[in-house]
């Protein structure tokens, strides 16, 4: 599986980590910015599965073999966006620009009193979305990740924002819990974010074209959204500059509805929908794009503690957890 | 399989009408088999539609702060002894 995001060690990640922490946070932005390029240079030459999906993707996406320059531009971006986000966490957004487009958007969508689905993509800064939360404690937010995937980077983050695990929706607690505390946070009228690009081992995914070839989207993320009926809107944050990020809301979906009898269609048209959007994102900001595997591997589902496998020959259904 | 009791009946008729199970009917399913992941292919967010279906119908919120709902979504019969203590303790209440 180690061509899989979940089969991928954080190596690597312990030293980028510990250099931006240590030296980051306590000699300042700028010597930390300097070390981001031996931190590229090391990501480079050390991680190859890395460097080939990167080659890989830039090609899709170009239409051309990538250069070893707008590979390395690529860890950079990512790099940059590691930094940024301790950052971000230790000492909020001062010295940051953000411009946030769409914000009366998610305002109007809250005064309807449903609560509201963002999802992102693991596409730019995903983070930065806080910072927003932080300049209006009114709004609630909670976002759902997956703790025990990135121990080393959640630690660190915990450690330099005590709040954040508050918010979290854990998609490592049982399965009940996550789908139960995700409709809850809805019902109460928060914001619930959530990536919707990536699937665990045991999610149900389905193919849509993204980028010239089908590649396997989880179905749990839309799923979720027709049971809590909520509406559903897209979010990404890309930095644009240095400490110069744009933060966008858009309008997706008043409510997701799958009928039974047409689901999968329904499903396929919405993870299309989905699909395309980052795609056009991707062609306006090449080097945001931080999945750094096979992202269009056919997905195999693991069957291990829930046998889904076998039980849905169809495959329509997904797992949130 | 052994028998459904009354209450487990209707969960029973519950989980069927709510998740739109075609071709399941309601007397067929075990009290004490797994209610999810199992046989049946119900999975978490269909644990989800049934918990808001739950609340509409008797009443019974199940939630996500319960310490133990991977034990009360086992099977059938321990959701329905959930649902049934549930009840019980509101009308003493």
């Amino acid at each position: 599986m180690s061509n899989t995001w979940q089969g991928r060690r954080e190596g690597g990640g312990y030293i980028a980590l510990w250099l931006i922490r240590g030296i980051g946070l306590r000699m300042g932005r700028p010597l930390a910015r300097a070390l981001l390029y031996p931190i590229t240079l090391y990501f480079f030459l050390r991680r190859g599965p890395e460097r080939r999906a990167s080659q890989a993707y830039l090609r899709r996406l170009w239409g051309r073999p990538a250069r070893q320059r707008e590979v390395l531009q690529h860890i950079y971006v990512f790099a940059s966006s590691i930094l940024d986000r301790a950052f971000l966490l230790h000492r909020g957004e001062r010295g940051y620009h953000f411009e946030v487009e769409g914000l009366d958007l998610l305002e109007q969508t809250l005064a309807q009193g449903r609560g509201v689905l963002l999802y992102g993509a693991h596409l730019g800064s995903f983070e930065a979305l806080r910072t927003l939360a932080a300049r209006h404690p009114d709004l609630q937010l909670r976002v759902v990740m997956d703790r025990t995937q990135t121990p080393a980077m959640n630690a660190l983050l915990e450690e330099l924002d005590p709040q954040l695990a508050k918010n979290v929706i854990d998609v490592g607690a049982d399965r009940y819990t996550v789908a139960l505390a995700v409709s809850e946070a809805v019902q109460e009228g928060a914001i619930v974010a959530l990536l919707a690009d990536r699937a665990r081992h045991h999610e149900t995914t389905r193919s849509v074209p993204f980028l010239g070839d089908p590649a396997p989207f989880p179905v749990s993320p839309w799923r979720l959204a027709a049971a809590v009926r909520a509406p559903v809107l897209l979010c990404f944050a890309i930095e644009r500059g240095n400490r110069n990020y744009l933060l966008r809301f858009e309008s997706f979906a008043e409510r997701i509805e799958l009928p039974r009898t047409r689901g999968d269609a329904t499903l396929d048209s919405v993870l299309m929908a989905y699909a395309a959007r980052l795609e056009a994102l991707l062609r306006e900001y090449p080097y945001h794009w931080f999945n750094f595997y096979d992202f269009w591997k056919p997905h195999v589902q693991a069957t291990g503690d829930l046998g889904l496998a076998a039980a849905e020959p169809t495959g329509e259904r997904g797992h949130l957890a | 399989m052994s028998e459904q009791s009354a209450a487990e009946r209707d969960l029973a008729e519950l989980i069927v009408s709510s998740l739109n199970l075609e071709s399941v009917r309601p007397e067929d399913i075990d009290p004490q088999a797994e209610l999810f992941g199992g046989e049946l292919g119900l999975d978490s967010i269909d644990a989800l539609e049934l918990a808001l279906a739950v609340s509409r119908r008797y009443g019974v919120q199940l939630r996500s702060d319960t310490p133990d709902n991977r034990q009360i979504f086992s099977s059938l019969g321990t959701l329905s002894t959930y649902i049934e203590q549930q009840r019980r303790s509101e009308c003493v209440l």
